[in-house]
């Protein structure tokens, strides 16, 4: 072979022969370096809908240019099970088996959603207190084992597979409660039109008194596990930012708009059941995003948030505990429900954000229209703006961070 | 605010597209009518949308910032009118305004609000391909949650199931 | 097994073959992550540490078909999804298997009725081993199919082709 040495006629024999090299520089050490501009084109891959980190069945068109995402757009429909028209089909009743399936993370708060829009269509109905009592009881449990999930999950989309079994052991207890109040795991029925369908078996209070005192110290153990972790936070702060302004032209809701340090929560602002007494008697805060690790608004802040609302909703539980009194429980509703004639609409706070219903009646036993505000649906718009410019990686991370359940954007 | 408060704003300011407002009433034997029960909701006139809703979004009294829906509804067969259904939420002020507009059934069509909204954008896909309205301006007009080649509009009341899709069988 | 199929008798050398086979098969079933709907959080507890499904061999659930044994249909399958399920079952290398969770991979669960864009069960389109009624299942119930279906693959057998179910026809 040839030496080093040799004049520039020779050496040009061995470089590969596509083309000559656009830019030639000289280093110090006295070796070159060659420049080629390459033509790159972007990449389009599909993400889902059969995916690890998607959270179910949904499917994201990323444009890639290398690692840098470039576009991304979200397409729906994998799930969609037309829970619209089954609404404009079946009687009122039957109808609330569906409401536990679109957001099946917390189903007591789907079904507390669609009983209250019926019961705003139905004033002469009176809800004892202890049935909202148990509801609410019902819906914070249920808040506290989607968070859970999610903050599980998070940890497994980001690479740390051992939160997702504390999570789901804590997850087995909560489940367990619910499965002696009304025999159902995930998908409950059990919050209905005028108050709740079963009284609490004897010794279910204090096992959730119980549940509430355990739960603090794990809590801690949580956190400090994930959300404080060194590595957990270079994933995630700085990723995925959504400012105020965005997060209402998006029209964002729940911990996605409290992330972002808007202090919004419709249990406190605009209050349904008995959460404007709670908080007025000090039992629950609104925890928001501060951009301690990162900047306003990231992922670290929207994880962050609904960790501390887990909390929180500990505070809600406690305080139910010491108000509730015997009594009844489910207010006098006729055996065939027909619901005069009216529109109402009707919105909570679900753990991803606000989960409203449209009901119509024309005063007759099946609805004319049920329409269902999904938050996972309307939250997930703005991955179309969040993603370019992010890495691959910090797209999934962006999407863990979003919290969605695609039964509740597809219905 | 509270719904009158926000309806008699509405007027005073004299904002392009507010027809009427309706309000819940109790039942009345004397004239036959069923009453009306729920919470109240203002109409408008879906030509001037944007400007109502600018005006909704703009202004300090009310303030919505966030639209929270954007849905529509198609009362019976024999109504000659779809109805768009829309939700405001204002977050500094901690009021919701609900918004009801008539479409005629044989013109279905209006301008987009993903000008003054950017969360209408998916509400409006959903609402074109199970209705079939069209939104003028809309930037992005694809099948949302159904398949692409899906026949027929599902949410209307005169929509016939299916029986089989690509030879598999619906029943 | 094709070469070896129909090609002996059934003897004591082939049934010790197949003991050593099917026991190594059933105790390492890798199942694909394929959870859909509200089945997929019972298939995530069943994953988790309280009903753990790694003491049966099938904790490894691969991201990738071609890397899965068992495809466990969680959750409702419609006809868009349908489509992705037919494909990624033909990715996975046989033997494979599937397990149909729940009541909507059954027989279109809830939704048979009314849902018109629902698939009225996944063996429309694949050939299913195991049915689990529920919904959603209790995971001691998947646990219970994941062994009904080790007691299928003990009766399997190299010189026998295994009796396959075919998909229904459509109706």
């Amino acid at each position: 072979m040839t030496s080093p040495t040799e004049t520039s006629a020779t050496e040009d024999e061995h470089k590969p022969s596509i083309r000559p090299a656009d830019e030639v520089r000289i280093l110090a050490s006295g070796e070159r370096e060659f420049f080629m501009d390459v033509a790159t084109s972007d990449l389009e891959i599909n993400m889902g809908p059969q995916h690890p980190a998607t959270h179910g069945v949904m499917r994201v068109l990323l444009r890639t240019d290398g690692e840098l995402v470039t576009g991304a757009q979200p397409h729906l429909g994998y799930l969609h099970r037309c829970a619209e028209k089954i609404g404009e089909s079946v009687e009122w009743l039957q109808y609330l088996p569906y409401t536990d399936r679109y957001d099946y993370l917390s189903a007591m708060n789907n079904n507390l959603s669609y009983s209250l829009a019926v019961e705003a269509l139905m004033p002469e109905l009176e809800i004892p207190r202890r049935g909202t009592m148990i509801r609410m009881i019902c819906a914070e449990l249920n808040r506290i084992a989607s968070h859970l999930v999610a903050f599980g999950t998070y940890g497994l989309d980001i690479g740390a597979f051992t939160p997702f079994f504390y999570a789901f052991r804590e997850r087995e207890w909560i489940q367990a409660l619910f499965e002696k109040i009304c025999g159902a795991r995930l998908t409950y029925s059990y919050i209905r039109i005028g108050g709740v369908f079963n009284d609490t078996p004897p010794g279910w209070l204090r096992e959730v008194a119980d549940f509430c005192d355990v739960f603090e110290g794990k809590w801690q153990e949580y956190y400090d596990l994930l959300i404080e972790n060194h590595i957990f936070v270079q994933r995630t702060a700085n990723v995925g930012v959504i400012t105020a302004e965005m997060a209402y032209d998006f029209g964002l809701t729940g911990p996605m708009l409290r992330g972002s340090g808007v202090d919004f929560d419709l249990r406190r602002d605009m209050p349904y059941l008995e959460y404007g007494q709670a908080h007025d008697a000090g039992a629950f805060g609104v925890p928001l995003g501060t951009g301690e690790k990162g900047t306003l608004g990231d992922c670290w802040d929207r994880t962050q948030v609904r960790m501390k609302e887990m909390i929180e909703c500990l505070g809600i539980v406690r305080w139910c505990l010491e108000q509730i009194e015997p009594g009844p429980i489910i207010g006098n509703v006729p055996r065939v429900i027909k619901v005069p004639p009216g529109e109402a609409y009707v919105g909570i706070e679900n753990p991803r954000g606000e989960l409203g219903h449209y009901l119509h009646s024309d005063g007759g036993k099946i609805a004319t229209r049920c329409r269902v505000r999904a938050p996972s649906f309307v939250n997930l718009a703005v991955l179309e703006d969040l993603m370019p410019g992010s890495l691959l990686a910090d797209a999934v991370a962006i999407i863990g961070a979003t919290d969605i359940v695609v039964g509740e954007t597809d219905r | 605010m509270d719904f009158n408060a926000i309806a008699e704003h509405l007027s005073v300011a004299n904002v392009p597209g507010l027809l009427s407002v309706d309000l819940p009433r109790p039942p009345d034997k004397k004239t036959k009518d069923k009453g009306r029960s729920g919470l109240p909701h203002v109409c408008v006139d879906p030509a001037c949308m944007v400007e109502f809703l600018t005006f909704c979004r703009d202004d300090e009294a009310l303030g919505f910032e966030v639209l929270i829906d954007l849905s529509a509804s198609d009362p019976s067969v024999d109504d000659e009118n779809l109805w768009i259904l829309i939700q405001l939420l204002s977050v500094r002020h901690r009021h919701r305004l609900g918004i009801k507009s008539l479409l005629p059934k044989s013109a279905l069509s209006m301008p987009s609000s993903t000008r003054v909204y950017r969360a209408a954008q998916w509400h409006e896909r959903e609402c074109m391909e199970m209705f079939g309205v069209t939104f003028e301006g809309h930037p992005d007009p694809r099948n949302m949650l159904l398949p692409d080649d899906w026949p027929g509009y599902p949410m209307r009341k005169d929509y016939e199931f299916p029986k089989e899709y690509h030879g598999i069988s619906c029943e | 097994m094709g070469i070896l199929e129909e090609a002996f008798e059934e003897n004591v050398l082939t049934t010790r073959v197949d003991w050593l086979l099917n026991w190594a098969r059933l105790n390492s079933i890798w199942p694909m992550t394929f959870g859909l709907a509200c089945c997929a959080i019972e298939m995530m507890a069943v994953g988790a540490a309280h009903h753990d499904i790694d003491r049966f061999g099938a904790g490894a659930f691969r991201a990738t078909p071609r890397q899965a044994d068992l495809m466990i249909v969680a959750g409702t399958v419609n006809f868009k999804m349908g489509e992705r399920v037919k494909r990624l079952y033909d990715q996975m290398a046989s033997p494979k298997y599937v397990i149909a969770m729940g009541a909507c991979a059954t027989g279109g669960g809830p939704y048979f009725k009314y849902g018109y864009t629902v698939m009225k069960g996944v063996d429309r389109i694949i050939p299913v081993d195991v049915y689990i009624a529920g919904c959603p299942p209790r995971p001691e119930a998947l646990l219970e199919g994941l062994m009904a279906l080790q007691d299928k693959l003990r009766r399997t057998s190299v010189i026998r082709k295994p009796a396959r179910l075919q998909p229904s026809d459509p109706a």
